[in-house]
């Protein structure tokens, strides 16, 4: 009725006008406006959460995806012998530097070939090359037995059109040429980048007699004082290991090299040198041997090296013919003549049979080649690699994913040489081969280091003595290998959720069962909303109230707060023992409030107790370090044992005391009046707390014993932010989630079913147990699970006081990280859509859909649940 | 005793009536199950004493954080004195190392103690000069503990607290004899000397601030019509043209202002104050630079409360200042509410429409039982999960599409393509959103439905009605929701983290420039506060108390909001327990 005026106009004319009862368009309109909007609104909330899910694959699908592979594209340079390759990680500018020293710089997209001053060999040819992983820093050998250095890198610049000089040659819709050589390729926001090569030949430096037939060269030290060191094999077979020192004079500016050299131990005879490389801070050389075998040589003292370790590789047959390291150097990916790769680490061993203690441990076995692998080209960023056939099959690999990425052939002769390079970039690859013919391969895999097994499954990573799953998404350095495994992660979440919900549950449940049954409705009334309003007490400061006051606390008193986990059951008990001996008048007097109020002075009293004896009874037990006991280093695993044993041995021997005497007992006790059937009751509970706890030594001793220990297990070393600490703080968040619910399902179970059943005679305590919680129970079964969504979710309090170590251990003693701290603690610094980006959000969608089953289950319980109570 | 026995005891029991004479049988005392009684009753009290022992801690560390406490000067075994507030005391544990080296005096009291020493937290100060705030002194190291006068505490504008005395004033190139100046005119010079930072902070902050938000305005200007007509298009030579007269018009009231700026601060210069450190080291310092200063063992009972007063009003009024770690929290209480405000008016609508589908729209059957298992889905699912969605969908695919269509001239610096206070606030929209629909659910269904016929008997379409006679009805129960779920999001910090907030926010979202209000700039909350604060400042300790009072503030907050909710609450079922015709 929106206006009193219109209704009363329309009563008037009712009579005169039929047509005028017809209701007015503007409300027909309202109305149906309404409907729909109200329609779709409601829908909305479906929408949002199956959005949210939507979105949430839709990021993390892309993980899974295969990438693009473009079109190869092909061209032709003159027909040399090539040596060197690279080319620049915009992919501008390639270069090949054949054996006479010529250089042939081309445009990659197209092929368009720069003209570049060469490399002056003087008449000579290089026998042998080796440079560093980013390929700018190379070094030749030739048949004089001299090495020569040569700088082939590529210098990169910003700049505005302005300052771009004229008379530039269009190379494609990007990229001009300037007649330095050097090519402007155009960038968002009008500027454009320069990209040159830049070239340079050192002096030769005499390292041998004869032929060079074999060489690598590594530069390591910092970038203020590069260690340039390079290993080479002559003709006989003789190795050296070379360190140049190059010192600049400060007044002429002329630099002077001196090199040092040592000779490596003699390999056995007979033994063609395959492939030779090297590690940057030169302390150890591998030879693969064309006998098969790789040699490892310790070179950690230059002036004596060692043959550390000969080892087999392949069957016999077979030889090594490539060897290479993924960059940071722990991984050496070695290629067989049957088209194997495998890669292997260098791995601390005890019983090694080796001259340092360390062994080959062959940790990934890859895809094989279809034929012999005759080249290996590794990324500089990645752990990425190209590998080449004889076959002329070029495959894409990654090397911790165990993928092949993208599989390509070469055009041409397969039979004529050639070299391969991977961009940095991990967008292409590079193939010349002697005919000139240059293959370039582009492809796109943006998310290489994902898959279903690096996410899921046991990965052997660089550094690491087995497979593990591992959480370890980032670090300061380039030859970082990824770790990304969820599982710690979930197993960090789940850890956190069992020790929360180990010590919300039964408080929450039994607390809740008290308030609906057995307390004063005052008491009720305000415990009730005092819970409620707890239930949306942020969490951030239960976080900082976990780490900064309990964590140090808890650390100080562990002994006062392991006691409180026995010393509160038994107060509580005598408590009760001695309730139950008090005259049946008194007993009914203090009933009510006052029995309320003296168990809390119980529990006050029992804590005070457990804070002063905690000392007592950490030296008692633990020697009066625990934390040192916890860690191992001394005593057994009797005190430990002890504590755990003392609730199951008191329920045996509760048992077993039913079992025997149990009802002549009974019968006894009826004959007594209430106090002294209370008296006598506490006697007997006395006894067999007494037994249990002979029974709980007897067997601690004996199974500490026989050697069993918890440490290791559930209880290890003590870190101060652990899962103890957690669990308490995080279960205090989830305790009025739990007691609500399960309040208010308990308290809607009809009062007829309570009534009746205290009217056939049953005592509260009866009703409660055989009535009000099984009628209750999916109630309060919705309600655990509820309170486990929320505590599996749980941010900030984790993030502050779990520690953050993604390990999988059930130590209580020990941090955690679950899904949603490492979430909170990366995200923001995770780059947009990168793979550290769709990891997390694929942690995010892992709990999505863990709490989504979770809560779904919850609510179908719950709706059964008050259905079935509606029907009582 | 198990269930199952006790079970069993009671069929014996009826059993064995039989036999019997039925008087003979007197109640068995495990049926009373007293020690079950105290089992339950006993986790419950653990439960009260755990929630009254948190809030008693809180409101205790918080509201006697700004108290001010007497300076003591302890001086140790080996002479060296330390100076500075106690703070706590503590029990530990003395390590083997630690006890190795004590006298033999200190090590018979230790031992004679269970190993355990007693020790005190004292505040020092003086983070220039000891590269640390607080010292722990431990009772055997104590020669003497005596709280002289003549020592004052000083709260600098940076390096946090001083603890020491005057050493020299210098008042206008003029040097004091300190003797001779009384405590009220040595803070009366204080108080003219923070004025004058003040205005140079005015001047710095709000009106160098106007004219750089007008330059930046006539840039972008600028850049707007250089990406629309192109740089060589005579429309942009014109706007060019245009914007250069006002630009150097702006430039020169910077100069102006600078110059002004530059003469107060060379006047501020002259007044110096020399604070000596109870070692004898002295800093000397701008007078301005100082906030608070106090003798601590000297203020009679009215001053404490007089700086205690001043302490809150300087927390609650006044921006931070040391990392955080000192000042107010005026930044964080206005983002926390200005958040929480548009949350509010994103959620109302939403939660309202989808509980008037659910109670007087939608026919009950599978739909409404799926909307109903969203609703508790979208309540259950961990809030970090909306922060991502949040900052994934609002932040990066939405707001990414609106500078690319409305603020291409920003680019790449991005405007609405980053976490911000709308993309928070409509994250938790989302959070909060099942809150508000169970409980205008819950305030739908207990509108009368003799009222609802009444109307629509009357002739009155179900719009009308629903408008007109079942939303006023709950309006109430809807308010409630309404401030449960405010509740919920001011303290929501996880998802926050990730969507806008950050630990100095240089601009407020609301301001003095057109359109006043800025959706799309980040702000500081008072959750983030205590986690940022709490955990990364150079020094937790530091930090503490401003975590308690912040704390304290945020509970406080929430607390209000739930009891005047419940307050409603009840109001409500009274109302409507009487109130049907």
């Amino acid at each position: 009725m929106s206006d009193p005026a219109a209704t009363q106009s329309d009563a008037k004319s009712f009579l005169a006008h039929r047509r005028k009862k017809e209701t007015s368009a503007a409300v027909l309109i309202g109305d149906k406006v309404a409907n729909w909007v109200i329609t779709v609104g409601g829908l909305l909330v479906i929408f949002a959460v199956i959005g949210i899910l939507v979105f949430l694959v839709r990021v993390v699908m892309p993980l899974a995806g295969s990438g693009e592979i473009a079109p190869p594209i092909a061209y032709k340079l003159d027909a040399k012998p090539a040596v060197w390759l690279n080319a620049d990680e915009y992919s501008t500018i390639g270069a090949r530097i054949a054996a006479d020293g010529q250089i042939s710089a081309f445009h990659v997209p197209t092929g368009r070939q720069i003209s570049v001053p060469d490399f002056d060999f003087d008449g000579a040819a290089a026998t042998a090359v080796g440079g560093v992983l980013r390929r700018d820093q190379i070094a030749f050998g030739f048949a004089d037995g001299t090495v020569r250095f040569a700088d082939f890198g590529f210098e990169f610049s910003v700049v505005v059109p302005r300052n771009m000089p004229r008379g530039l040659q269009r190379l494609d819709e990007t990229s001009q040429l300037a007649s330095d050589g050097a090519v402007f390729t155009e960038l968002p926001r009008d500027q454009f980048r320069r990209v040159a090569l830049v070239s340079r030949l050192h002096e030769p430096q005499q390292i041998s007699e004869k032929a060079i037939v074999a060489l690598d060269y590594r530069v390591g030290g910092t970038v203020e004082r590069p260690t340039r060191s390079f290993v080479t094999f002559d003709a006989e077979g003789v190795g050296r290991l070379s360190r140049a020192e190059t010192q600049r004079n400060l007044l002429t500016g002329a630099e002077q090299t001196r090199i040092s050299t040592s000779t490596l131990p003699q390999l056995p005879a007979g033994v063609e040198v395959n492939s030779v490389v090297m590690t940057s801070s030169a302390d150890a050389v591998y030879v693969a041997g064309g006998d098969g075998n790789m040699y490892r040589f310790d070179t950690r003292n230059f002036a004596a090296p060692v043959l550390a370790e000969t080892r087999r590789i392949f069957d016999s047959g077979i030889e090594v013919t490539r060897m290479a390291f993924l960059t940071g150097e722990q991984a050496l990916v070695v290629g067989g003549s049957n088209g194997a790769v495998d890669v292997f680490f260098r791995l601390q061993q005890e019983g090694a049979r080796t001259a340092d203690g360390y062994a080959m441990e062959r940790a990934r076995v890859h895809e094989p080649n279809p034929a012999a692998i005759v080249d290996l080209a590794v990324s500089p960023r990645s752990k990425a690699l190209v590998t080449q056939d004889e076959a002329g099959n070029i495959w894409v690999r990654h090397s911790t994913s165990d993928q092949v990425l993208a599989r390509f052939e070469r055009t041409g002769n397969p039979a004529t040489a050639s070299i391969s390079m991977m961009m940095a970039r991990v967008d292409g690859a590079l193939v010349v081969s002697n005919d000139g013919t240059v293959d370039y391969f582009r492809f796109k895999f943006p998310h290489y280091e994902t898959t279903l097994k690096t996410i899921f499954g046991k990965i052997w990573y660089e550094g690491y003595s087995e497979p593990t799953y591992t959480w370890q998404s980032s670090s300061g350095t380039d030859v970082f290998e990824p770790k990304f495994s969820l599982i710690p992660l979930i197993f960090g979440t789940m850890k956190a959720t069992v020790y929360a919900l180990l010590f919300a549950v039964p408080i929450a449940l039994m607390g809740a069962i008290y308030t609906s049954e057995f307390v004063h409705r005052r008491v009720r009334a305000t415990v009730k909303p005092v819970m409620e309003m707890m239930e949306s007490l942020p969490t951030v400061v239960l976080g900082f109230v976990a780490a900064l006051i309990l964590a140090p606390i808890v650390e100080t008193w562990i002994g006062a707060v392991l006691l409180a986990f026995i010393a509160l059951p038994l107060g509580l008990m005598l408590g009760a023992f001695t309730w139950q001996s008090l005259p049946v008048n008194v007993a009914l007097r203090l009933d009510g409030i006052p029995k309320f109020v003296l168990m809390f002075a119980v529990i006050l009293l029992t804590g005070y107790f457990a804070y002063k004896a905690g000392p007592v009874f950490e030296t008692v037990l633990f020697a009066g370090d625990f934390k040192a006991w916890v860690n191992g280093d001394f005593g057994t695993g009797f005190p430990m044992l002890f504590i755990v044993l003392l609730p199951l041995s008191f329920m045996f021997v509760t048992w077993a005391f039913n079992r025997a005497v149990g009802h002549k007992y009974r019968e006894r006790e009826r004959e007594l009046d209430r106090a002294a059937a209370g008296r006598l009751d506490f006697m007997r509970w006395g006894l067999l707390i007494a037994a249990a706890t002979v029974t709980s030594l007897i067997v601690a001793s004996l199974l500490s014993a026989t050697g069993f220990d918890l440490r290791g297990g559930v209880f290890d070393t003590y870190v101060q932010r652990n899962a103890l600490v957690v669990g308490f703080v995080m279960g205090f968040a989830v305790i009025p989630n739990i007691y609500t619910l399960a309040e208010d399902a308990m308290n809607s179970v009809p009062s007829h079913l309570r009534a009746a059943s205290l009217a056939t005679g049953a005592t509260p305590w009866q009703t409660a147990m055989w009535v009000v919680i099984p009628t209750a129970m999916s109630g309060i079964f919705a309600a655990v699970m509820i309170g486990m969504g929320r505590a599996v979710g749980e941010t900030m309090i984790v993030v502050m006081a779990a520690g953050n170590t993604p390990v999988l251990d059930w130590n209580i003693f020990n941090g955690l990280r679950t899904l949603s701290a490492n979430i909170a603690v990366e995200l923001p610094e995770a780059v947009v859509n990168g793979s550290l980006y769709r990891m997390l959000f694929l942690a995010a969608l892992t709990l999505f859909v863990m709490t989504f089953v979770i809560n779904t289950v919850a609510e179908i319980i719950r709706q059964r649940f008050r259905k079935r109570a509606f029907q009582l | 005793m198990s269930i199952a026995t006790m079970g069993k005891d009671k069929a014996e029991a009826q059993a064995a009536t039989k036999g019997r004479a039925v008087r003979k049988y007197t109640a068995d005392i495990s049926a009373v199950g007293e020690p079950w009684l105290w089992a339950l009753g006993g986790a419950l009290a653990i439960g009260i004493i755990l929630i009254a022992g948190f809030l008693f801690m809180i409101f205790w560390n918080g509201v006697a954080t700004f108290w001010p406490q007497p300076i003591h000067v302890v001086t140790l075994a080996n002479g060296q004195m330390v100076a500075g507030e106690p703070t706590r005391e503590s029990t530990y544990r003395v390590g083997p190392e630690l006890l190795a080296s004590l006298s033999p005096e200190a090590r018979a009291e230790v031992e004679g103690n269970g190993g355990y020493a007693d020790r005190v937290l004292y505040r020092t100060g003086n983070y220039d000069l000891y590269n640390e705030d607080f010292r722990w002194v431990s009772r055997f190291d104590v020669a003497s503990v005596e709280a002289p006068s003549g020592f004052y505490l000083f709260e600098r504008q940076e390096w946090g607290r001083f603890v020491g005395k005057i050493a020299g004033l210098t008042l206008d190139e003029d040097r004091k004899d300190i003797s001779s100046l009384s405590y009220d005119e040595i803070r009366r010079h204080q108080a003219e000397a923070r004025k004058r930072w003040d205005a140079i902070r005015y001047i710095e902050k709000s009106e160098i601030g106007r004219v750089n938000h007008y330059i930046e305005q006539e840039r972008l200007k600028l850049r707007k019509a250089e990406l629309r007509y192109g740089v060589d298009s005579p429309l942009y030579a014109s706007a060019a043209a245009e914007a250069e007269p006002r630009i150097a018009e702006l430039q020169r009231e910077f100069a102006a202002l600078a110059d002004r700026a530059a003469t107060l601060k060379a006047e501020d210069a002259r007044y110096r104050i020399m604070l000596e450190e109870i070692g004898g080291r002295t800093k000397e310092t701008n007078l301005s630079q100082i906030v608070r200063l106090y003798p601590a063992n000297d203020v009679s009972g009215p001053q404490k409360i007089g700086i205690y007063l001043s302490r809150w009003g300087e927390f609650l009024g006044s921006e931070p200042r040391e990392a955080n770690t000192e000042g107010g929290v005026l930044p964080a209480i206005f983002g926390t509410v200005v958040m929480t405000l548009i949350m509010v008016v994103i959620v109302a609508p939403f939660g309202v429409i989808t509980a008037l589908y659910l109670r007087e729209y939608a026919t009950q059957g599978k739909l409404v039982a799926a909307v109903r298992i969203a609703v508790n889905n979208l309540a259950g699912v961990p809030s970090i999960v909306y922060g991502v969605f949040g900052v994934g969908f609002f932040a990066y695919t939405m707001g990414a599409s609106i500078d690319q269509l409305f603020y291409p001239e920003r680019l790449p610096s991005p405007t609405f393509g980053t976490g911000g206070i709308l993309w928070a606030a409509l994250t938790l929209a989302l959070l909060t959103v099942p809150v508000v629909i169970v409980a205008s659910e819950e305030a739908l269904a207990a509108v009368p439905r003799s009222m609802r016929e009444g109307s629509l008997a009357c002739g009155a379409s179900k719009w009308q009605t629903i408008r007109y006679v079942v939303l006023p009805r709950a309006l109430p129960g809807v308010m409630t929701g309404l401030i449960l779920a405010m509740a919920r999001g001011a303290g929501e910090v996880a998802p926050l983290m990730l969507i806008g907030v950050v630990k100095l926010a240089p601009e407020l979202p609301i301001d003095a420039f057109a359109p006043f209000i800025h959706l799309e700039r980040s702000f500081m909350h008072l959750g983030f506060h205590i986690f940022d604060v709490g955990f990364q400042s150079r020094n937790s300790e530091a930090g503490k108390p401003m975590v308690f009072v912040t704390t304290l503030l945020l509970l406080f907050l929430i607390v209000a909001m739930n009891s005047s909710a419940i307050y409603i609450r009840n109001r409500l079922k009274r109302k409507f327990a009487v109130g049907q015709f």
